[in-house]
Order: structure tokens, then C-alpha cells, then sequence
């Protein structure tokens, strides 16, 4: 019988729920998708760092977990949220909290059991897709791929029957303790007193302090070594903590203290955001730096991949080279645009091979050099060589050359003759073709063509070693595929829980706000004026940890250019940012429309 | 000469008009309300008072009949116009006094000033006006949390009357107040009415209403009848309501 009416009431709240399963079932879609990928030991040990990935992967998978539970604990308070007054009237009415406790533990369950279930299989049509992604954007090989992988399922199922386990505990405990009277009105009681300023004062002092300490020592970091994270660490998270618990109190104060406030429900609008983010400060906090995180891996994980063509050109000034090319290799360099080729004539004697000098002067050789000093201290550069720079074997010009010939010339000796001495020489004249282009980025598909033609021609394992720019470019590109897949998987990942979780802990607050709302209406508030109320309110909720993330990661990525680990940090910077913005506004306006709809009252005159 | 503030005429309401089982709260009611008049509306639970509250109050529509408060025909405003008509014309108090714990006293009652966009300095003269109105000067700056009940019955009466409206409509103010409270709140209402604004009350209880001038009484969504103070003293006039009560309610 009871069950029964605890039924019914879950049928009455039907949205509330598709919000709760969505939310799991998204969780544990994602949760499930990653493992299937960092669990997959092939996968991971195809890809060309092998050990390198694995440690990416196990810290992605913890950094999952966490968040994971994060996540589970505001899903199941959404859901306590809503039921907390159902069954505390049964209990008002008699029900025995024993049952009642019974009761919540097996709806937390089953809740949980059936949208884990929903969510292994939803990750399955994901990873399916990642995989075509994966394959196409970042060229790793497919056979590894299992869109239904054992040990996936074992582990998301595992993991997220435990935290609902816990979590059935903890509500059945909660239950079975708190008098029905409270839980009847814990949603209503808001003792809300006015912070002492001073206090705030002190706060919001010591936390832009601390943030300041911890950007300072990420800048840093070439000095401070490791200890920059750690540095970085706790002061950013305990100065984001004080900041949201203060500064913006302040802000807020200020504002109503302004002639602002008198304007429409802005006093209302304001002494609400206030209130929520003293209540919030904990979510915010936890927000905020989730969304550096997340941000970060995402422009971390893509700016490696904008280091590429950096390494590459940092290599050799040529992308391909070709000893007397077949026709079919030809044929391919002359699909590749924007290229500048030069040819040397080539004749190899005993153990030297020999070059015209003449040739080298009129048309001399480019090499790449690392620049020490100045502003681009750090980057590559393409520089002409002499030929009397070209003679010393140890400069970098005449290195670079060497790696350019065949290589079965590795050791041999280099010479540059005249063209008197090299006509004598006996042994066939051979054609060394160079290529250079300009943008390695988008010629990418040309040259691999080329390289392609050469693997056949001579071998892989030849080709591997030759030093040719694009052969580094191919081989870093795959290097970094799993370093930017796990960046923008774990971001994205990030975004989206960190996103739901303010949601639900938005939304949980949602029915009490039903009677002010109500009140606001009865005394002649129009319905747009209630409505941008709204929307500014959640606003504020979900701006301010977006600008203190944003503000972290700005300051955070100094570690990485600071280390030149990434040249171009900021342009990834921007880009992840706004594509960032764009999916997390859409959990904003989900959000308010949600709201909207659950406080904003139906009044049947305006039908 | 006397103004009406409210004019009903005919007015029906019908719940649930096209489901299987409608029902009709109102059936017919016509009454006026003279400015300046404290009127109080009696009848027993589901007697349709707060339907009529409602309609007056632009929160509902009838399903016929019509409504003039001020001399505007409020069933046809648009509902913007019927958001800035509650703002500006009417004064609610409820019985659980809804107000924003979020803000200060001083706040909530500003709070209909603020709709109308009146200036800082002009709605805080008319908040402090209304305050010391209703004695509760010396509670500007706290929150209502840190109030009594019939504090924040005063502080939600201010609210009503700090718009200077047309009237102010009360359903079951003193519902959840002590009769300490409760009789110390009507006497305050009493003296807002005798300083010309005009009043609205709904309630069952026949203590509150002995503080009306006129009571209407409502049965099964029709008017029953009407009784006067007249030149009686409010003890009377209490002994006269209960018997109505006690014959009206057989
Ligand atoms: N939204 C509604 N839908 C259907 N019927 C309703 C609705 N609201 C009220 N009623 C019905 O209309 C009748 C009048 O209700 P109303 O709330 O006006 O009574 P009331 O006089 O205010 O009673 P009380 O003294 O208990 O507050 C009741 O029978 C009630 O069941
Ligand atoms: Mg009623």
C-alpha cells in the first residue's frame, strides 16, 4: 500500500525525475565510455608513448571518479530534495520511519540501478561514435575499438551501484533520525543573518591573497619545479573558497546599497543571489575549480596538439626528401602546395658521398635552429647556411643534411668539390631532391601521401628514421593523439557533470522558492519582470565560477609556457574557451527554463 | 456624494468548466464597495470567499459577470495591465504574511514602490510613513526572521498600504496570529480605514469581522444577507454576527 502512494508520487513528479535519470544516465554514459577506452590494453598500448598513455589514463580515470562522486552526491540530494516532504507526511501520518527509511533506501537504488543500466548502454552508442571520431580527427587506429567491452561495464556498473549503495544508506539513515516535523519543513527554515563586514572584510582580503600566491607560483614554475603545483594547489582552492564567500557578498552589498536596488524586484533579485551564494559557497567553490580543471585539460590537451607543427619544423627545415624519386613519388610532391623544392646532384665514392660546391653557394641549404635568446627564446627558426658553416660536422646544418640522405649513408663522410673534381668522379650522378612548404599544418594530407609512397618504396622502418620534418610530424601527431583525446574527452566530461551538478542543486531549491515567487506575483510583479529575475539569479550562480575558473586558467597555463611544454597556450586558450562558454551557457538556459517552470505560477487569469 | 471602489454584478465562476464534473463557486454575486468602507466577507469553508478574493484581485477571471474596481472593468485588462493594476491599486495581506525573508523589513515593504520604479527618496519617505503607521518604525532594518508573528502581520500591512491603494483586501489576516496579536492588528486596520482607505476582509471568524462596518455573507457562492454597524458599538454588533451565524448556518 505504501508503495503504492510512494509510486504515485513519483508519477507526479515525473519531470523532476527525467531530470535526476538524465543526469545518471549521462554520468554513467560517460564514466563508462572512458573506460572502454582507457581499460581497452591494446588501445592504449597501440598508441605510440605505450607507458606514457597509460599514466595519462589512470589519472583521468581517477580524476573521473572523483567527480563522479561529486556528481552522484548533488543527484541524490535533488532527490532527497523531492521526497523529503512525501515521506515525511507518511510519517506525520503514521507510517513507521523503519519503513519509510526502507522505502528511500530502495527508491535511491533503484533509481540508481536502472539509470546506470540505461547509461552502460547509451555509452556504448557514445563510444561507437567517439571511436569514429577518434579515427578520423586524431588517426588512431580502429581495430582496437569495442563498443561493448567487459571489463567497462563491470567497472561502471560496480562503481555506481556502490555510491548508490552508500548513498541508499545515508537516506535511510536520515530517515530514520530526523523527527517527521522537520523533515516536513527543513526546506522553509532560512535563518538568514546579515555577515559582519568586517569579517568579510578579512576574507575577501586573504583570498584574492591567496589566489594571487598561487598564480605567482605557477608563474613561477621553471624555479619553483614541482613545488609550484602544490603551492598552486592549496592556496587557489582555499582563495577560491574565501573569494566566493566574500567578495562577492560584498559586490552585492555595494550594489544594494546603490539607487539600483529600487528598481523593479532588484532588491529581491540581489538579497536572493546573496543569500544563495553564502548557501552555495561550497558548489561554487567546487564549480569553479572543476571548470579550470576541465578547461585546462581541454586547452592542454589541444595545445599540444598546435606544438606539432613546432617540433616538427624544430627537426629539420624540410619536409620531404627524396634520392632520385620514382615517378610515382613525384607525381605526389607535385600535389603538395605551397612548397619551395631544391635539388642537389649527389655522387657517391668509397665511404664519402660528394656534393657540388658550386651548388651549395648558389643555392644554399636551410636548416632549423633553436633560438637561445630574446622574445622567442625556445622556438625553431629557419636559417640559410654557408658553406663554409655546412663544411663543420658538427653544425646543425650539416647534420640535418646528413639525415636527409639515404639512409644507408648515415656514416659516411660528406665532401663539397668543385665541379672540375665531382665530374671526374666515377659512380652515377644521383638527384637529391629537397622540399620545404610553407604551412606543414595544411599541407599534412600531401606530404603524408608522399611518405606513404616512400614507406612502400623502401620500408617503414627505413622511413622511420629518416629526418625528414614531416616523418617527426606523423610521429608526434600520434603521440599527442591520446594526450588530446584525454584532454577534451575529460573536459568535456568535466564540463557536463560540473554543469549538472549546479543544476541539480539549483533546482533542488527550486520548490521552496515556489512561495516567493507566489507572494511577488499576488502584489503585481509582471511575469517578465519575474522571469529575468530568474534568469539573473541563476546567472550569478553559474558567472562566478565560470570567471574564477577562467581566471585560474588563464593564470594556470603560465606553467606551460612558462616551460615552453606549449608554444601557443593562450590561442588554445581562447578557442577551448568560447567553445567551453557556448556548452555551458546551454546548461544555463536548461536551467532557467527549468526554473521558470517549477516557480513561476500559473495564475488562470492570464490563460 | 459616495464613490464605489467596487462594483460586482452578476458575477458567476465555474471550476473546471469543461471537464466531467464542473463546479460553480459563484453563482450571481452583486455587490458594492464604497470608498472609504471597511467590509468584511463571512461564510463557511468552501463558501466561495476566496474565489471571490481572488477575482477581485485579478488573481482569477470569472466566468461571467463583471468587476469594476476604481471604475475600470478589470476583467478585461491585459495581464500585464493586471500585474501593474495589483501593484498600484490593491493592498494584499494573507494569512501567512508572505514575506521575503531575504530582506529587510524596510525592503519588503518598498517592495511595490520598487515595481513602479518610484525614486529612492520618495519611497523611502512613504516606507517610513507607513511604518510608523503601523508602529514598527524601530524594526526598518531587521529581518523578518527575527520577528513575532504580529510583527510581520504589521510589516505585511505596510506592504499593503505603502502604494497608497484603492483598497486593500484581506484574506484571513489575523488567521495565524494570537488574539493578542490579532486584536491589536484589526485595531490598527481600523484606524487605516477611519484615515479613508478602504478594506476588504474575508474571514470566518466573527471577532475580525466585528471590526467591519458591513458584512456580507456568502453561501454556496451566493449572497445570503447583509448586516450594518449602524449606530451600534462593536460588542453589539459582534452579538448580532453570531447569531446570524448560528441561524445562517443551519
Ligand atoms: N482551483 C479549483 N478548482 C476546482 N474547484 C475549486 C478550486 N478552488 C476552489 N474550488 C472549489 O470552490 C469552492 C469555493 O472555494 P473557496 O476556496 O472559495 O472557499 P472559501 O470560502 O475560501 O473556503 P475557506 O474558508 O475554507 O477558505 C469550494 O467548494 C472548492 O472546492
Ligand atoms: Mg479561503
Amino acid at each position: 500500500m505504501l508503495f503504492k502512494i510512494a509510486f504515485s508520487g513519483v508519477r507526479a513528479r515525473w519531470k523532476d525525475y527525467l531530470v535526476l535519470f538524465s543526469g545518471i544516465i549521462m554520468a554513467a554514459a560517460i564514466f563508462y565510455m572512458f573506460e572502454a577506452i582507457a581499460l581497452n590494453k591494446k588501445f592504449v598500448a597501440s598508441t605510440t608513448v605505450g607507458q606514457n598513455a597509460r599514466a595519462v589514463f589512470i589519472l583521468g580515470a581517477v580524476l573521473l571518479v572523483i567527480i563522479t562522486l561529486v556528481y552522484v552526491f548533488y543527484a541524490n540530494n535533488f532527490l532527497m530534495g523531492m521526497r523529503k516532504h512525501d515521506y515525511g507526511l507518511f510519517i506525520m501520518l503514521g507510517a513507521k520511519s523503519t519503513k519509510i527509511s526502507k522505502l528511500i533506501a530502495f527508491e535511491t537504488l533503484i533509481v540508481g540501478l536502472v539509470s546506470t543500466m540505461v547509461g552502460v548502454v547509451a555509452g556504448m552508442a557514445l563510444t561507437k561514435i567517439v571511436s569514429g571520431f577518434l579515427v578520423s580527427a586524431l588517426e588512431i587506429p580502429v581495430k582496437y575499438f569495442q563498443a561493448l567491452y567487459g571489463p567497462a561495464v563491470w567497472v561502471t556498473l560496480i562503481l555506481f551501484m556502490v555510491l548508490f549503495l552508500i548513498a541508499s544508506f545515508i537516506n535511510a539513515r536520515i530517515f530514520a533520525k530526523t523527527p517527521a516535523l522537520k523533515l516536513l519543513k527543513a526546506e522553509n527554515q532560512t535563518d538568514w543573518k546579515q555577515p559582519k563586514t568586517s569579517r568579510l572584510l578579512i576574507q575577501a582580503v586573504l583570498g584574492i591573497f591567496l589566489l594571487v600566491v598561487g598564480y605567482y607560483a605557477m608563474y613561477n614554475i621553471q624555479s619553483l619545479k614541482l613545488n609550484a603545483i602544490w603551492i598552486g594547489l592549496v592556496t587557489i582552492v582555499v582563495g577560491t573558497y574565501f573569494i566566493v564567500n566574500s567578495f562577492f557578498v560584498i559586490l552585492l552589498q555595494k550594489i544594494q546599497r546603490s539607487a539600483l536596488n529600487n528598481r523593479g524586484i532588484n532588491s529581491f533579485t540581489i538579497a536572493q543571489l546573496k543569500f544563495r551564494i553564502r548557501d552555495y559557497t561550497k558548489i561554487l567553490s567546487v564549480v569553479s575549480l572543476l571548470f579550470a580543471l576541465a578547461l585546462g585539460a581541454i586547452t592542454v590537451g589541444v595545445g599540444f596538439q598546435s606544438d606539432i607543427p613546432e617540433i616538427a619544423n624544430g627537426q629539420n627545415a624540410y619536409a620531404i626528401s627524396a634520392t632520385n624519386p620514382s615517378a610515382e613519388i613525384s607525381a605526389r610532391i607535385a600535389k603538395v602546395g605551397g612548397k619551395s623544392t631544391v635539388n642537389y646532384q649527389q655522387k657517391i665514392s668509397g665511404k664519402t658521398v660528394y656534393y657540388r660546391a658550386g651548388e651549395f653557394q648558389q643555392k644554399p641549404i636551410k636548416y632549423a635552429a633553436f633560438v637561445m635568446k630574446g622574445k622567442n627564446a625556445g622556438f625553431s627558426q629557419v636559417k640559410t647556411s654557408s658553406l663554409n658553416q655546412l663544411k663543420n660536422p658538427d653544425s646543425s646544418a650539416y647534420q640535418q643534411l646528413v639525415a636527409l640522405q639515404n639512409p644507408n649513408l648515415r656514416a659516411f663522410k660528406v665532401k663539397w668539390v668543385s665541379d672540375g673534381v665531382f665530374n671526374q668522379l666515377k659512380g652515377r650522378v644521383n638527384q637529391l631532391q629537397l622540399v620545404r612548404v610553407r604551412d606543414i599544418n595544411s599541407q599534412y594530407k600531401s606530404l603524408k601521401a608522399v611518405l606513404e609512397q616512400q614507406k612502400k618504396e623502401f620500408g617503414p622502418q627505413v622511413v622511420q628514421t629518416m629526418g625528414e620534418s614531416i616523418v617527426m610530424y606523423t610521429m608526434v601527431k600520434s603521440a599527442f593523439a591520446s594526450m588530446e583525446f584525454m584532454g577534451v574527452f575529460l573536459g568535456i566530461a568535466f564540463l557536463a557533470m560540473l554543469a549538472s551538478c549546479l543544476m541539480f542543486k539549483i533546482l533542488s531549491g527550486a520548490e521552496s522558492d515556489k512561495v516567493r515567487f507566489e507572494m511577488l506575483n499576488k502584489i503585481g510583479t509582471r511575469r517578465r519582470v519575474l522571469r529575468q529575475s530568474i534568469m539573473l539569479q541563476i546567472l550569478g550562480l553559474f558567472a562566478l565560477p565560470a570567471i574564477l575558473g577562467l581566471i585560474d586558467v588563464g593564470f594556470g597555463l603560465q606553467m606551460f609556457s612558462q616551460t615552453h611544454l606549449l608554444y601557443h597556450a593562450y590561442n588554445t586558450f581562447m578557442y577551448s574557451a568560447i567553445a567551453f562558454l557556448v556548452l555551458y551557457l546551454i546548461y544555463y538556459g536548461v536551467t532557467v527554463l527549468i526554473y521558470q517552470k517549477i516557480v513561476i505560477p500559473k495564475t488562470r487569469s492570464e490563460k | 456624494m459616495t464613490t464605489e471602489i467596487v462594483n460586482t454584478q452578476n458575477l458567476h465562476k465555474i471550476y473546471d468548466q469543461n471537464s466531467e464534473t464542473p463546479y460553480e463557486a459563484l453563482k450571481g454575486i452583486s455587490f458594492t464597495v464604497n470608498k472609504g468602507e471597511f467590509v468584511g466577507i463571512m461564510g463557511a469553508s468552501g463558501s466561495g470567499k476566496t474565489t471571490l478574493l481572488n477575482i477581485l484581485a485579478t488573481l482569477d477571471k470569472p466566468t461571467s459577470g463583471s468587476v469594476q474596481i476604481g471604475g475600470d472593468d478589470i476583467t478585461q485588462l491585459t495581464p500585464n495591465e493586471m500585474s501593474d493594476f495589483r501593484s498600484k491599486k490593491l493592498g494584499f495581506i494573507f494569512q501567512d504574511f508572505n514575506l521575503l525573508e531575504t530582506l529587510t523589513v524596510f525592503e519588503n515593504i518598498a517592495l511595490p514602490l520598487s515595481l513602479q520604479n518610484v525614486k529612492g527618496s520618495v519611497s523611502k519617505e512613504k516606507v517610513q510613513r507607513a511604518a510608523s503607521r503601523l508602529g514598527i518604525d524601530q524594526l526598518l532594518t531587521k529581518y523578518p526572521t527575527q520577528l513575532s508573528g504580529g510583527q510581520k502581520q504589521r510589516v505585511a500591512a505596510a506592504r499593503a498600504l505603502v502604494s497608497d491603494p484603492s483598497i486593500i483586501f484581506g484574506d484571513e489576516p489575523t488567521g495565524a496570529l494570537d488574539s493578542t496579536n490579532a486584536r491589536e492588528l484589526l485595531d490598527t486596520l481600523q484606524q487605516i480605514n477611519q484615515a479613508g482607505v478602504s478594506i476588504l476582509l474575508v474571514t470566518h471568524d466573527p471577532f475580525s469581522a466585528s471590526f467591519c462596518k458591513r458584512i456580507l455573507f456568502i453561501k454556496d457562492g451566493r449572497i445570503g444577507e447583509e448586516i450594518q454597524i449602524g449606530n451600534r458599538n462593536r460588542t453589539e454588533f459582534y452579538q448580532e454576527i453570531l447569531e446570524k451565524l448560528g441561524t445562517f448556518e443551519q
